[in-house]
């Protein structure tokens, strides 16, 4: 065992070798070097930043735990992605893959077999070699279900689960019990784990213990560009360069180029602004409209960045649960309305998307028709209808749909239903995200036009979760949701009728609708589908289908918006999560100290 | 007699200010829930009686605000196009005091409308919401002080005057009640009310709820003044000469609790209706689009509305002369209801 | 020391009813810890029962309360999903943090509310004491919210202080001496927020009180005895009133650790606020009851303390209690 760690003799040197060359902007142009030499470092084109100083952040609440294992929550997520690496990654300026821990990566003809090649001298953060054990080792930890990792569900393809053999000691070999149209981006976000750390704790069944933020520096490990130095419960979490990492810049120096990188903790997002805004952190995403034009207002030596539309997309939606004995009255009255098409569709006539664009996010945001976000450059649907707001259109489906008018008890115009009853209902959105809310009283004044009485209900968002996917006693309810990666499968329970998240009737046993076995038709065969040719066609079809039948009324999608000092480097702010820290290794400050301490 | 003049001063000083409010229709120029989407920010509109030739004007007017091409809040004053303040104009309809249909308002323009504070996200006239606003928040402050106190009366009084164990039980339920995590109970409450009762009267019984888990403190006060009134030597001799407990109570003890009780009663219609912001920071405020201070004040909890729109803090301005009138209310009330501590105290003494 | 124990009977009575309440609420509250995943697409709803079941919210709930209660008294006081460790140390870093904050903003606000409230009684009626009066009641209508949100737009603007959390990064490489000059400056937004929300019912109190007392005939002929002005003021008058000011010293005990957690959300306070706050929205159920537990306990202790003060200060009670 310790023989094959101490394995080949490495050596340190800068720019030894070229592996693949990628631009991270934009464009993708890929010129491979090869050298006979230990090391193969990526390296990453771009300007040559400066050596040294500290990167401070501020994130929103405190992350959990470092443990790639459990962390469930965003900050957390965000804070590993630092300190791990994944085989293949997702260029999130780019949106396609690249090259990370794999060197390369051949899919056998059949789609079902795929062969990753390791780097050469890899190496953890604390020194420790890595090879394929360690990748078989980890994806062990990830599929053992006692583990309730959350990257098992990644790993089940149709119940069955991935299997990893190793060719060699750089060779792994993954087996797909199926084709899966996603491909590589699989990999994506699942960190290699140190086996020689973990291997311990995980046969001793307490593998989701370790890994808390009090975890000694010595005793965590990562891939990632930066590894832990110090944790201040409540205040701050610092990392520290790793100088085993295996990017390099154009001119050979091994990234990241930052000795420091400090998350400080703030309870909210107008602290985050704050601290910003007085120079004490050197970035900000994730910024409100509001926020983004107070800060824009004054810029004391800091460029604010719109970086256009995101891939988060805001919808309302109506009860459709079949309930069956345990329906009230009152909802088996009003899923009447919600289960009409032409009620759907007259609500979603009624709707002034403009009017949320402009209020809610100031004008920074994209009116919306469909489940793909617009931050979605490749899958989005050209062809997909986009009606105006039409008050005549709204009125005329409804009153085709058997719907009538009368007068309510102060005179006001009232919308009733065929039994002569007033349409009245409620709307259930989160207390804690003001857009939403805001969003929810526009809708709420959109309605009333139509003699729709609305009421608005907020609440804290557990119990409106609560509502939504367990009692499922509730009318109506405004909801976001922004995907992690800009393939649509990433909200493949979105879309099929048996997925927990397909909201407006989730985790059904057999499609209720005729559309919705449609939907789970298209939405199966592309998972099959070799080409994106052919997944963009499937999936454009199964958008066209959901825009028909409306039972997700989709309002708006935020733009990402972002800010930085003028002294930081290479700052280039991408629509996917984590929007300015992707490229943290690359980051640096133009005025950093010479001789940085280290 | 004196002294009676600052009590009828804050009297009447609170019973006009009450009486706007609850006449809110009439002052008020437009609905408080209809949104002019086109006007989100809007900065006040001053009334001039000059125009900007130098003429003279004997009806106030204001001028027109234009949004300024390509922003999304910035407007400039147009000059040329003014907008006349018409009187007792008829607009949208209301209840006068709950019942009477009118739709007569104090006053009212033509094309453009006049927003006196401007308007908020949703262009919305915050004149008229500071108005209708005060309803709903001044019945909720007098709701729940009214809960708060009466209960921390009652258990205050009874523990203070009976003692023994019946004085450890109430204190230690008074404690448990100071300790719990209501917020919890909010959250479980406002959850399994069913979402047909509509949010204001969910609203009003939250209200009512935390008024009713809120009387330990008053309750430890009083039990305290009674403790120690209940050894006087006057008590004392009337219970000496056989009064009963509900008469010592009654002539002798409570009295003695009502500058405590006022007292807590000044600071808590102010504090309820301010609680309702940190409601509202939970979801369980006045919900929109009904407006009420609390939502008013929880405008200024967003950092951008706190440095972009200044007018914003203005509804907060027009709520001091409330809580100060009611402070002021309390504390003449003490002078009054304490005559002895007055009728001794002559200019100079104890200097 | 009957008397003392008998307290703490009680003390010990309520935290217990407390636990069990507290437990009964949160189970109340909709939702739990694991919902938050169900909008994550990516995980299965049998990964969610799974993960409920291994932390035991499929239980019972005698049966949880059991195991807590078994956890609390092995010191680890229950497990946070969230932060997937024992409750206990990540709570007492923080509740450190907080009583800093609060024993000094205490300190500073009876510091000045005493004598302030005393020179306003004696002057009771007259202008300066209408000022003072005017202003508390002017502090009073703020918000606490704003006061604190005022304060951090003033810190942004002008540059003085920090905005926000407790040390500087450099903190751990400045000499002790430094150490003390950092933290000073960042407890200095947090604790004048706090003090100023608190002082205008502190000195109001104190007035009144002691407005009350300089009026008893026992004054008059104290001072007819020539006692220096002083003397009488503090020595006389001030322990006459104590008896409503010794409840209130309770309650500022008692709100040691639940007091400020407004001010420590706004102005990042590495305390219990944030973190009870992101708890409580979190359903990271035994964090949140321990919090609680904590400030019930700093709250018995505080009526505690206040009862013995009274016991001393007041023969009236002292005679009473020993009669019985």
């Amino acid at each position: 065992m310790k023989n094959r760690r101490a394995g080949p003799h490495w050596r340190r040197t800068f720019l030894c070798s070229f592996a693949l060359l990628f631009l991270s902007l934009g464009q993708a142009a890929a010129s491979p070097q090869q050298k006979s030499i230990k090391e193969e470092l990526f390296v990453l084109p771009g300007e040559v930043g400066k050596r040294g100083g500290r990167l401070v952040f501020a994130l929103r609440g405190e992350p959990k735990t470092l443990n790639p294992l459990i962390a469930a929550d965003t900050r957390s997520r965000e804070v590993i992605g630092i300190m791990q690496a994944d085989l293949v990654h997702i260029n999130r300026a780019t949106q396609l893959t690249e090259p990370a821990l794999a060197k390369s990566w051949k899919i056998s003809p059949d789609g079902l077999q795929y062969t990753i090649v390791l780097r050469h001298g890899l190496k953890f953060s604390d020194g420790q070699p890595l090879d394929a054990d360690d990748v078989l080792f980890t994806f062990r930890v990830y599929l053992d279900e006692n583990v309730h990792a959350p990257q098992r569900d990644l790993l089940i393809i149709s119940g069955k689960p991935i299997t990893v053999r190793k060719l060699d000691a750089r060779t792994v070999v993954f087996r797909l019990p199926k084709t899966y149209g996603v491909g590589e981006r699989l990999f994506d976000g699942l960190a290699i784990l140190p086996r020689h750390l973990l291997e311990k704790p995980y046969q001793e069944g307490k593998v989701s213990q370790i890994g808390t933020l009090a975890t000694a520096a010595n005793q965590w490990a990562g891939l990632g560009p930066f590894r832990l130095k110090e944790y201040v419960a409540g205040q701050r979490l610092v990392l520290e360069r790793n100088p085993y990492y295996w990017k390099t810049d154009v001119n050979g120096n091994r990234l990241p180029y930052a000795d420091e990188l400090v998350f400080l903790f703030v309870p909210n997002a107008d602290a985050q602004v704050l601290k910003f805004q007085s120079g004490e952190t050197d970035a900000i995403a994730q910024l409100s409209a509001e926020n983004f034009s107070v800060l824009s207002r004054q810029l004391r030596g800091y460029t604010m960045v719109d970086a256009g539309p995101g891939l988060e997309y805001n919808f309302l939606f109506f009860n459709l649960n079949d309930l069956g004995e345990k329906t009230s009255p009152e909802l088996t009255r009003k899923q009447k309305w919600f289960r009409e098409v032409r009620f759907r569709q007259a609500v979603s006539a009624a709707v002034d998307r403009e009017a949320i664009v402009r209020l809610v996010y100031q004008g920074r945001g994209t009116p919306l028709w469909g489940l793909v976000a617009p931050g979605n450059r490749r899958w989005g649907n050209e062809e997909l209808a986009h009606p105006p707001r039409s008050l005549e259109r709204a009125r005329a489906l409804l009153k085709d749909a058997g719907f009538s008018w009368g007068n309510g008890p102060n005179g006001e115009s009232s919308l009733l239903d065929s039994e002569g009853k007033p349409v009245e209902f409620s709307i259930l959105t989160s207390s804690t995200n003001a857009d939403r809310a805001k969003m929810a009283t526009l809708i709420q004044d959109d309605l009333k036009q139509l003699g729709m009485r609305v009421q608005v209900v907020p609440l804290e968002f557990r119990s409106l979760l609560d509502r939504v996917t367990q009692t499922k006693e509730y009318d109506a309810c405004v909801m976001g949701i922004a995907s992690y990666d800009a393939d649509p499968n990433s909200d493949i329970n979105v879309w099929l009728s048996s997925g927990g998240t397909h909201l407006w009737n989730p985790s059904q046993e057999h499609p209720a609708t005729a559309w919705e076995a449609e939907i789970d038709r298209l939405i199966s065969e592309q998972m099959i589908a070799r080409t994106f040719a052919q997944r963009k066609k499937l999936y454009d079809r199964a958008q066209e289908i959901l825009a028909e039948n409306q039972p997700m009324i989709f309002l708006a999608s935020p733009d990402i918006l972002a800010g930085a000092k003028n002294s930081l480097g290479n700052f280039q702010p991408a629509v996917l999560e984590p929007y300015v820290l992707w490229n943290v290794e690359q980051l640096h400050l133009k005025n950093a100290p010479e001789n940085a301490p280290r | 007699m004196t002294m009676r003049r600052p009590l009828a001063k804050w009297l009447v000083i609170l019973g006009v200010l009450h009486a706007i409010v609850v006449c809110a229709g009439f002052f008020a120029p437009y609905d408080p829930i209809e949104q002019d989407r086109k006007n989100p920010y809007l900065p006040p509109m001053p009334l001039h009686l000059l125009d900007a030739q130098g003429h003279l004007h004997l009806r106030p007017f204001a001028y027109a605000l234009k949004l300024r091409e390509g922003t999304f809040d910035q407007y400039e004053q147009d000059t040329s196009q003014s907008v006349p303040m018409k009187f007792f104009r008829s607009g949208a309809g209301y209840r006068l005091l709950g019942f009477l249909p009118s739709r007569i308002h104090l006053f009212g323009s033509e094309d453009a409308r006049i927003c006196l504070l401007g308007t908020d996200a949703y262009g919305r006239d915050q004149f008229s919401r500071l108005l209708y606003g005060g309803q709903i928040s001044l019945l909720a402050g007098l709701l729940g002080a009214g809960c708060t106190l009466s209960i921390g009366l009652c258990v205050g009084a009874a523990a203070g005057y009976f003692g023994g164990w019946r004085d450890d039980a109430l204190m230690r339920v008074a404690e448990l009640f100071l300790a719990l995590p209501w917020l919890y109970l909010l959250f479980a409450l406002r959850a399994f009310l069913p979402l047909s009762v509509s949010p204001l009267k969910a609203f009003f019984l939250i209200v009512a709820v935390i008024g009713a888990v809120g009387w330990a403190r008053p309750a430890r006060l009083v039990r305290g003044v009674v403790l120690s009134a209940k050894e006087r030597d006057f008590v004392r001799a009337a219970r000496g000469f056989g009064a009963t407990d509900s008469y010592l109570l009654r002539r002798h003890i409570l009295p003695e609790t009502s500058s405590v009780l006022l007292t807590q009663a000044a600071i808590l219609i102010p504090q309820y209706v301010l609680a309702e912001m940190t409601l509202s920071f939970l979801g369980l405020g006045v919900p929109e689009p009904a407006p009420s201070w609390g939502n008013l004040l929880s405008n200024l909890q967003q950092y951008s509305v706190l440095v972009s729109y200044w007018w914003m803090y203005l509804p907060a301005l027009a709520m001091v002369p409330f809580f100060l009138g009611y402070l002021g209310l309390a504390s003449s009330l003490q002078e009054r209801l304490e005559p002895y501590k007055i009728e001794r105290r002559s200019p100079g003494s104890l200097a | 020391m009957r008397f003392f124990f008998r307290r703490l009977r009680h003390a010990c009575f309520l935290l217990f009813g407390v636990s069990i309440l507290a437990f009964l609420f949160t189970t109340l509250a909709p939702g739990n810890y694991f919902d938050e995943m169900r909008l994550n697409p990516q995980i299965a709803p049998e990964t969610m029962a799974a993960l409920r079941a291994q932390y035991q919210l499929d239980r019972p709930l005698p049966v949880r309360y059991v195991s807590w209660m078994n956890s609390v008294l092995h010191g680890q006081m229950g497990f946070s999903f969230a932060y997937n460790s024992p409750v206990a140390p990540i709570l007492f870093v923080r509740a450190r943090n907080t009583l800093l904050l609060t024993i000094t903003a205490t300190l500073i606000a009876w510091g000045i509310a005493l004598p302030l409230g005393v020179w306003s009684a004696e002057r009771f009626g007259r202008l300066p004491d209408r000022l003072l009066s005017w202003a508390t009641a002017a502090l009073l209508v703020i918000p606490d919210l704003a006061l604190a949100l005022g304060l951090l737009v003033l810190t942004v603007r002008t540059g003085w202080f920090p905005t926000g959390s407790m040390t500087s990064l450099d903190f751990g490489s400045l000499s002790l001496g430094g150490k003390f000059r950092d933290l000073a400056l960042h407890m200095t937004l947090p604790v004048a927020a706090l003090v100023l929300s608190g002082l205008p019912l502190l000195i109001r109190h104190v007035r009144a009180a002691v407005a009350e007392v300089l009026d008893a005939p026992f004054m008059l002929a104290a001072r007819g005895h020539g006692i220096p002005r002083r003397t009488l003021l503090y020595r006389y008058a001030l322990r006459v009133a104590a008896n409503p000011l010794i409840s209130l010293f309770g309650f500022s005990i008692g709100a040691l650790l639940s007091g400020s957690l407004l001010v420590e959300v706004v102005m990042s306070w590495p305390g219990l606020g944030p973190l009870l706050l992101e708890s409580i929205l979190s359903r990271d159920l035994y964090v949140v009851i321990d919090g609680v537990l904590f400030s019930t306990m700093f709250l018995v202790s505080g009526n505690l303390i206040a009862d013995i003060l009274l016991y001393w200060a007041d023969p009236r009670i002292r005679t009473e209690s020993a009669a019985r």
